[in-house]
């Protein structure tokens, strides 16, 4: 039987908190970047999105031709944190997850995508290597207290959407599976100039 | 009355094992023996080095990035264990991920400026090594097989390391 992580958060065990921004230049004619987090006794998973300017200028400091930083502010990027609190993998597969905006269904790019828009960008090996590195992998075994971090990202959109993050478990993926859920997801928006 | 003797006798049998090797420092998980990817890079003098198994030596192989926030904070202890190579009887293989020449002088001369890194320049060899995560550190036997990885950033000037690999460097297996 599946347990539906999403509502055992319903029930108290989860919250959502805003994540401190301090000195970063945000207007107040735009919603600060908030973070949300799942935290119970099977895993731990935060979530906080970044701007498109927060992520290009990551991106120019390690020397990305300006192809590949237009490429990246096609994407909305939310940095996302797992930590297993199991004691057994858990395993993450992006692939799997889901991104929800009313009707409409999709999922989150994957590192073929990315290789995919380098490939056409005619992007260095070397960028497409250090891009791939600030970017959650698309699937990972975590083992017992293991944590994990990175980038996941989404075609950029202007509507809210909730990211449904489903976790096998096992060493042969044949446990339970976890799906957590997190509502009210935006893309940053820029902070007016 | 024999499972009791049983029972000890087991305790006694997996102390010996146990006895021949040594307890793991942290960070270090021990692994179904692996072969290792090849490996063959230069450094910024431009020298190449290789991951052969015909020196029967261990190897410490360390992926880093100049952005990595641990990789900073532990690279002046990789410096001073990568040092002691000849001591401890082990070849040390420290390599930049994916960033130039310059990024990888500038950043070693102000944090390590004796480490020899050598460049992965489109960080091909690194994903051959799929390390969980950077920094990661691989320990590899003299045949050849990956014995140990050990994750995220380590204070390799503490004594546990450099006892634990100076007993991996001097087994001949």
């Amino acid at each position: 039987m599946n347990v539906n992580i999403s509502r055992i958060t319903q029930l108290g065990l989860g919250f959502i908190f805003p994540l401190l921004v301090s000195g970063f230049p945000y207007s107040t004619a735009f919603a600060a970047p908030v973070g949300q987090k799942i935290d119970n006794a099977k895993l731990k998973m935060t979530i906080k999105p970044r701007s498109a300017n927060q992520m290009a200028a990551f991106y120019e400091g390690r020397e990305f031709p300006l192809s590949a930083i237009q490429a990246t502010r096609d994407a909305c990027f939310f940095t996302v944190g797992i930590r297993n609190r199991l004691n057994d993998i858990l395993w993450h597969d992006i692939k799997s997850w889901k991104i929800v905006s009313g009707e409409e269904e999709s999922k989150p790019l994957t590192q073929d995508d990315w290789k995919r828009t380098w490939q056409q960008r005619g992007i260095e090996q070397r960028f497409q290597s250090t891009f791939r590195w600030t970017l959650l992998p698309d699937s990972r075994d975590l083992r017992p207290g293991e944590q994990q971090g990175g980038n996941i990202t989404v075609p950029r959109s202007d509507k809210t959407f909730s990211l449904l993050a489903s976790f096998d478990t096992g060493e042969n993926r044949k446990g339970k599976t976890y799906t957590v859920r997190f509502n009210d997801l935006r893309c940053l928006e820029e902070p007016s100039q | 009355m024999n499972r009791l003797v049983a029972g000890i006798l087991f305790c006694f049998i997996t102390l010996a094992v146990n006895a021949g090797q040594p307890s793991l420092p942290k960070g270090f998980i021990s692994i179904t023996p692996r072969p290792a990817p090849a490996l063959s890079l230069k450094n910024l003098d431009d020298e190449t080095f290789t991951l052969t198994h015909t020196n029967k030596r261990w190897a410490f192989v360390h992926f880093w990035a100049s952005w990595c926030g641990p990789c900073r904070r532990e690279m002046p202890s990789i410096e001073a264990i990568s040092k002691q190579a000849g001591t401890l009887n082990m070849d040390f293989f420290i390599i930049n991920t994916a960033e130039s020449e310059d990024v990888v002088f500038s950043f070693l001369g102000s944090v390590a400026p004796d480490v020899n890194s050598l460049l992965d320049l489109d960080g091909l060899v690194t994903e051959k090594w799929q390390p969980r995560g950077l920094p990661s550190t691989y320990i590899v036997d003299p045949s050849g097989q990956i014995r140990y990885v050990v994750l995220g950033g380590q204070d390799w000037h503490r004594p546990e390391y450099h006892s634990f690999l100076l007993k991996l460097g001097n087994d001949p297996l």
